[in-house]
């Protein structure tokens, strides 16, 4: 169970949670609905432990994430719009050197079938410059394939489904069935609710902007 | 015992494994800092006229000037590109220290950028009339310093991390931080040239990388904090 | 310490009180200092009356110094406690460096034109006063080189703390800088050693100057308070008229 407790998020002047209290179930899937701007990527950003709090805790079975930040980002897979791939380097390099800056073993066997989940094997040594937008998702949620080899506990996706096609969907839905089934837990902001698996919670944004402005 | 892919140095190869890689294939980078460096060095005998005496006097520092100004540009994109492409949240979620992983690019712009370039000084030796016997000293004081110098200039990627108008700020941040390296570092070649020891010069420029090598991934990896949580 | 003083209202009863205290005391000890340093003190045997205008520059030098030490202890406290106040103080008290150090500078040159003809003269002290100078200004650009000024805040305090680091390692080579390329002894400004009819008005205009600073540095925060203050009703006012 993760608990947000009177979360106070601010970025820049603005105040975009105020005591904002929640809490996300683990080993299901929680989808983080609203507009664009009311929040759901700085929500996750801090859930991701980037953010800093102005206020408030995030709990996880009691314990703050904040008092152990290194083990918490080491049990979770961080993927948002950016997908944090370089240019210069080919799908298979990317996942290659992350998977290697994560500490795990950079098997090729493994490589290939972690590109095989989200089907770009055949396209593993193009240049993430020449890769369309829904190739250059796909290389990123690769990396999900690793939680069935490594102790990862925690999914925080930032809209991953914006760019992916009917046949990528499918198979993005089997990983999230695979995870969910060794007690994974997956947090997905997103206002495509298109997506995944049957039963899921929804943490709506939009109502709580209202009572802030006011 | 940890496995050996989880342990810091593999880690630490790894990040700096990528670097070259994604260096390696933009070598028009290289090749511009080198070219530019070479204009820079051009224009002092195009202005100060070629009387290999008033040329020989100043070469030492001409270099060392040249290699300052000349990778100003390039420093910005050391961490520009993995802070926009969303790398930087990534390293985040491993379980290095931030400080060891900046460290590791610091490292890494040192070998692939600055020591290729120092590596081409005979060229400017030979344009500014410095005799070749010099050239020594001036490659490893220059190698020494540039470990400095690639870390200060972490420091500045760091500082304009999404800045709007970084990329002009910078050279007013870094120059004044790399004022002692350009003193102790012509300082060990003016020594070479008029017979002293240039080891009182060369002691003071190592025990400054020394600090620099110490402070500067703490202070990097703070400011890259910073900027993650935006 | 900082939620007590940061209470605007609080803030400003406290300074409003003190501010005619400042203003005051310091005019006095700056015309004391003048008259002492300009009227009252011997002249220097070598160089005459031209040495009394270190009566300004020596001051200038210290406060330059002095304030950018505050300023680096500010952003300190920014970065710590995150308190909004800290940064105010910091952006505050910037400019009035960099005055400062400028004022070093061209009292400085006023300086060196009748002693050794020149306008300019690498000491080493000047030279690093010209360093603080750039800090001054790197930390005033890239405070504002940000879209959020909160973004530029930050960053321009790890600068002001990079450069608390760095200065006395900078001072140290251009020291070194300047006894390798010793120049002919004559060209430092040191000035005569300080007796005490001269110490007198030098720690008169020290204080004088700092007590002005703090003045002008009070101003420039309530100013910057009452702008937020603005900021936040306009805010409040204008998101009133959409809902």
């Amino acid at each position: 169970m993760i608990n947000l407790e009177n979360l106070t998020i601010q970025r820049g002047s603005r105040t975009i949670f105020s005591d904002f209290n929640s809490v996300i179930e683990t080993g299901l899937v929680t989808i983080i609905k609203g507009e664009n701007g009311s929040g759901k990527s700085t929500l996750l950003r801090a859930l991701a432990g980037f953010t800093p709090l102005e206020n408030g805790k995030i709990k996880l079975n009691k314990k703050s994430i904040l008092s152990s930040t290194e083990e918490w980002s080491q049990k979770l897979i961080f993927i948002d719009t950016k997908n944090g791939l370089s240019t210069d380097l080919t799908i298979i390099e990317n996942l290659k050197f992350w998977v290697a800056v994560k500490g795990w073993s950079t098997s090729e066997e493994n490589l290939r079938k972690a590109l095989k989940s989200v089907n770009i094997d055949k396209y593993a040594n193009l240049f993430i410059s020449q890769c369309s937008e829904g190739l250059k998702k796909r290389a990123a949620l690769a990396r999900l394939y690793y939680s069935f080899i490594n102790q990862i506990d925690f999914w925080i996706l930032d809209e991953p489904t914006n760019e992916l096609d009917q046949q990528s969907r499918v198979l993005f839905q089997k990983l999230i069935s695979k995870f969910l089934k060794q007690k994974g837990t997956v947090v997905i902001a997103s206002h495509d609710l298109n997506i995944l698996a049957k039963k899921y919670n929804i943490i709506d944004l939009t109502l709580l902007n209202k009572r802030n402005i006011t | 015992m940890r496995p050996f892919h989880s342990s810091w140095t593999y880690i630490f190869i790894a990040h700096m494994k990528r670097d070259f890689l994604t260096n390696s294939r933009s070598l028009i980078d290289l090749i511009s800092i080198i070219g530019f460096m070479l204009l820079i060095i051009f224009l002092f005998p195009l202005g100060i006229g070629p009387d290999k005496e008033k040329l020989g006097n100043v070469s030492n520092a001409i270099i060392w000037i040249g290699l300052i100004l000349a990778i100003l540009p390039s420093l910005e994109k050391i961490l520009q590109k993995d802070y926009e492409s969303g790398w930087l949240d990534q390293i985040a979620t491993t379980d290095v220290p931030l400080e060891i992983v900046l460290l590791s690019k610091s490292i890494s712009y040192w070998l692939i950028v600055l020591i290729p370039t120092i590596l081409s000084s005979p060229l400017f030796a030979i344009l500014l009339s410095m005799e070749l016997k010099y050239l020594p000293w001036l490659i490893l004081s220059m190698s020494i310093g540039g470990l400095g110098i690639s870390l200060i200039g972490l420091n500045g990627s760091a500082l304009i991390l999404g800045a709007k108008r970084g990329n002009i700020l910078l050279p007013i941040l870094i120059i004044p931080l790399m004022i002692p390296i350009l003193i102790f570092g012509v300082g060990i070649n003016e020594a070479v040239k008029i017979g002293e020891s240039p080891f009182g010069n060369l002691f003071l420029l190592m025990a400054l990388t020394l600090i620099y090598l110490v402070i500067s991934p703490f202070i990097s990896a703070l400011l890259v904090r910073i900027a993650i949580g935006r | 310490m900082f939620d007590w003083l940061a209470n605007p209202n609080r803030f400003k009863r406290i300074t409003n009180r003190l501010e005619p205290f400042l203003i005051v005391i310091s005019v006095i000890l700056i015309t004391l200092g003048l008259y002492f340093g300009l009227f009252d003190s011997p002249k220097d045997y070598q160089q005459g009356d031209a040495v009394r205008i270190m009566y300004v520059h020596v001051p200038s030098a210290w406060l330059a110094s002095l304030l950018f030490l505050s300023l680096a202890i500010s952003c300190v406290f920014y970065l710590a406690w995150k308190h909004p106040l800290a940064d105010i103080i910091s952006s505050s008290i910037a400019p009035i460096g960099a005055m400062f150090s400028l004022l070093t500078l061209i009292t400085g040159s006023l300086w060196g034109k009748p002693m050794w003809g020149t306008w300019w003269v690498w000491d080493a002290r000047l030279t690093s006063m010209l360093v603080l100078f750039f800090f001054y200004l790197g930390y005033i650009l890239l405070s504002n080189a940000f879209e959020r000024k909160i973004d530029g805040s930050k960053s321009a305090s790890v600068l002001a703390i990079i450069g608390v680091i760095n200065l006395p390692i900078i001072k140290f080579s251009v020291d070194w800088w300047h006894t390798l390329h010793q120049p002919s002894s004559i060209l430092r400004f040191e000035g005569p050693s300080i007796d005490n009819q001269m110490l007198l008005p030098l720690i008169l205009m020290i204080t004088g100057f700092s007590v002005f600073s703090l003045y002008i540095i009070t101003i420039n925060v309530k100013t910057k308070l009452i702008e937020k203050k603005c900021e936040a009703l306009l805010l409040k006012s204008n998101l009133r008229e959409f809902v």
